[in-house]
């Protein structure tokens, strides 16, 4: 670059100074890299400072290349200082080649796919949690036959269901990192059918509702006793201060009693409240 | 990677241009300045002030001290590279489409367009000889083009032939020194846009506006591959170190309102040179691209574009290490 020529500022820049309050731009040269530092207006008349910063790469060239760098501008670039005119020449944005895989590639992408569905279609989607056949678990053929252990003995297993004998190979596979539902899982299955077997008889399950905050363990059981054998107590208990939610869930041992107790208790006046007393109802969504 | 962006012009980059050396990079656009750049870093060196209209053709001389133009001023001017001044300028009947120089510099060719009256025409003169002010009636040779004009033109092997693309798709073979036509042949069905030798000279790439690049044999003609796209070609150029071609083009300008850049049509797009297979693509300019050139050294190449940028393209690693499967 040639040094020992004074160059010329652009008219842009000059105007700029005249102006007044602008610093002037300055020339910084740190290890390699050359920062341009100028202060202009923008539209809204507030001060900005630009600052450029440059690479200083040496290249070694041939001498014909060397003296070309060294020519003087001409032209509109006559004014122009060393170094690219931010005029003229910008950085464009970063953009990628976009390489085309071949054929092969693109057709082995989609046998991919296609296998993955074909093994989708293999498995099903629907699949029963007592035999792991195609079906939804409430409709499954051996629901009453199997006891808690859940497992198909293998001369019962469903012949004619497709999809059976893989998912059963399924199972037998080597269990990677992928996630199987604790009743799937190796010696789960007792443990997962069990809790499903052992399921409350919630018929003779009453609701008593507009309880006290007082009202506790012993109070419910006293209250609730004269009609029959209890089953089980619930009392909801806020979790924090141990004091009645307002509601609670008995089970009698025979519904006959149940019933009685609803009749009573119904509309019964408890530590100045009047008491609601109800079937338990099942929520009304079942999974 | 990070293209630099030229914008030294105001309309359309009708050529583009490096030297032998690649060091600069020659512009001609529709405004009447042509433009010279450092390739290296996209600092422009100069304009070429003095054309009275748009600029269809330039060149550069093998050492880099005359750079030729043709303009549809009518006028053919030889510039000195390294101050930017005039050194001769030579009226033509009609706007000059066309011009190039011989590998060594001392003669050049240049065609005229068929209009007001004129036929389409092919001067050979003698660049050393041009002066201010000079006629074309001191061709060398005259040769008048019965048909067709010519849209674009190659030196042949040792400055002895000349290669001519035509409006219509013809390309023909010309013995420069008795001006008889050597060899015709019709592979296109349209105008011929562009044509860029590669690296020794024995092959060129046609760019046409019949969707295809093709690639023929300089001395037999014979087409040996054909690049297919589905939009018309503006500008083909060839890989000098890897069989690589790379095409840009779009639609006619008059379309360009009417397309959106996302529709992937003003890409530059790599094609195998020997199996003819698109294995790239590079997205960048916002209209149709109207001139390609590679670096002489293949590590980066240029493009010119309809909306005036210029858009130096230096390669990423990814692209050397890209090996096309076959």
């Amino acid at each position: 670059m040639p040094v020992t020529e004074e160059v010329k500022s652009s008219w842009a820049d000059e105007v700029e100074e005249e102006g007044g309050a602008l610093p002037p731009p300055t020339e910084v040269y740190e290890n390699g890299f050359k920062i341009l530092t100028e202060y202009k207006y923008n539209e809204d008349d507030k001060k900005v400072k630009v600052v450029r910063t440059y690479k200083v790469e040496r290249r070694i060239v041939s001498k014909t290349i060397a003296v070309r760098k060294n020519w003087a501008k001409f032209g509109d670039s006559s004014d122009d200082r060393p170094g690219p005119n931010p005029a003229t020449t910008v950085g464009a944005e970063d953009v990628f080649m976009q390489f085309i895989s071949n054929k092969e590639e693109e057709n082995k992408v989609e046998e991919d796919s296609l296998d993955k569905l074909k093994s989708i279609g293999d498995k099903g989607v629907v699949k029963c949690r007592n035999c792991n056949g195609d079906h939804w678990t409430s409709k499954c053929p051996y629901k009453d036959t199997i006891l808690a252990g859940g497992k198909v003995p293998d001369d019962k297993k469903p012949a004619g269901v497709p999809g059976a004998p893989g998912a059963m190979s399924d199972l037998n596979k080597p269990q990677g990192s992928r996630y199987v539902p604790p009743n799937m899982r190796d010696g789960g299955n007792r443990r997962g059918d069990s809790m499903q077997m052992t399921k409350r008889d919630d018929t003779t399950a009453i609701r008593i509702s507009n309880l006290s905050e007082s009202t506790s363990d012993a109070d419910l059981e006293e209250l609730v006793k004269p009609f029959g054998p209890i089953q089980k107590l619930y009392l909801a208990k806020e979790k924090l201060t141990n004091s009645c939610k307002g509601f609670a869930y008995v089970h009698y041992k025979f519904r006959a009693d149940a019933a009685k107790a609803i009749v009573q208790l119904h509309g019964h006046g408890y530590d100045h409240l009047i008491l609601n007393v109800d079937w338990s109802k099942p929520p009304t969504q079942s999974n | 990677m990070k293209p630099l962006m030229l914008h030294g012009h105001e309309r359309a980059i009708t050529k583009i241009k490096y030297n032998r050396e690649g060091d600069l990079l020659f512009s001609a656009s529709k405004d009447k300045k042509p433009n010279v750049w450092y390739s290296l870093n996209g600092e422009r060196l100069g304009t070429f002030n003095g054309h009275n209209g748009s600029v269809w053709c330039i060149d550069v001389n093998w050492d880099t001290t005359r750079f030729l133009s043709g303009s549809g001023d009518n006028t053919l001017c030889v510039w000195d590279c390294q101050t930017g001044k005039v050194v001769g300028q030579l009226e033509t009947n009609s706007s000059v489409r066309t011009c190039s120089f011989s590998y060594s510099g001392n003669l050049a060719v240049y065609s005229t367009d068929k209009a007001l009256g004129y036929q389409c025409e092919m001067f050979i003169i003698d660049a050393r000889d041009v002066v201010s002010k000079s006629s074309q009636e001191n061709a060398i040779r005259r040769i008048p083009i019965n048909g067709p004009r010519i849209s674009a033109i190659l030196w042949g092997a040792l400055d002895e032939t000349i290669i001519t693309g035509h409006e219509d798709g013809e390309i023909n073979l010309w013995d420069m020194r008795t001006g008889k036509k050597l060899n015709s042949i019709k592979s296109h069905k349209n105008q011929i846009n562009d044509m860029q030798t590669n690296k020794d000279g024995t092959m060129f790439v046609t760019a046409c506006k019949d969707h295809t690049a093709k690639l023929f044999d300089s001395e037999s003609l014979v087409c040996l591959k054909t690049y297919k796209t589905e939009r018309p070609v503006n500008s083909a150029t060839i890989s000098p170190i890897l069989d690589h071609v790379v095409l840009g083009g779009g639609q006619d300008a008059m379309d360009v309102t009417t397309t959106s850049a996302r529709h992937g049509k003003f890409d530059s797009r790599f094609f195998h040179l020997v199996f003819e297979e698109e294995f790239a693509r590079l997205k960048g300019h916002f209209g149709p691209i109207n001139s390609l050139a590679f670096h002489p050294n293949g590590r980066s190449y240029s493009t010119g574009g309809e909306d005036g940028y210029i858009r130096i393209n230096t390669f990423d690693q990814s692209y050397f290490d890209f090996h096309f499967e076959y």
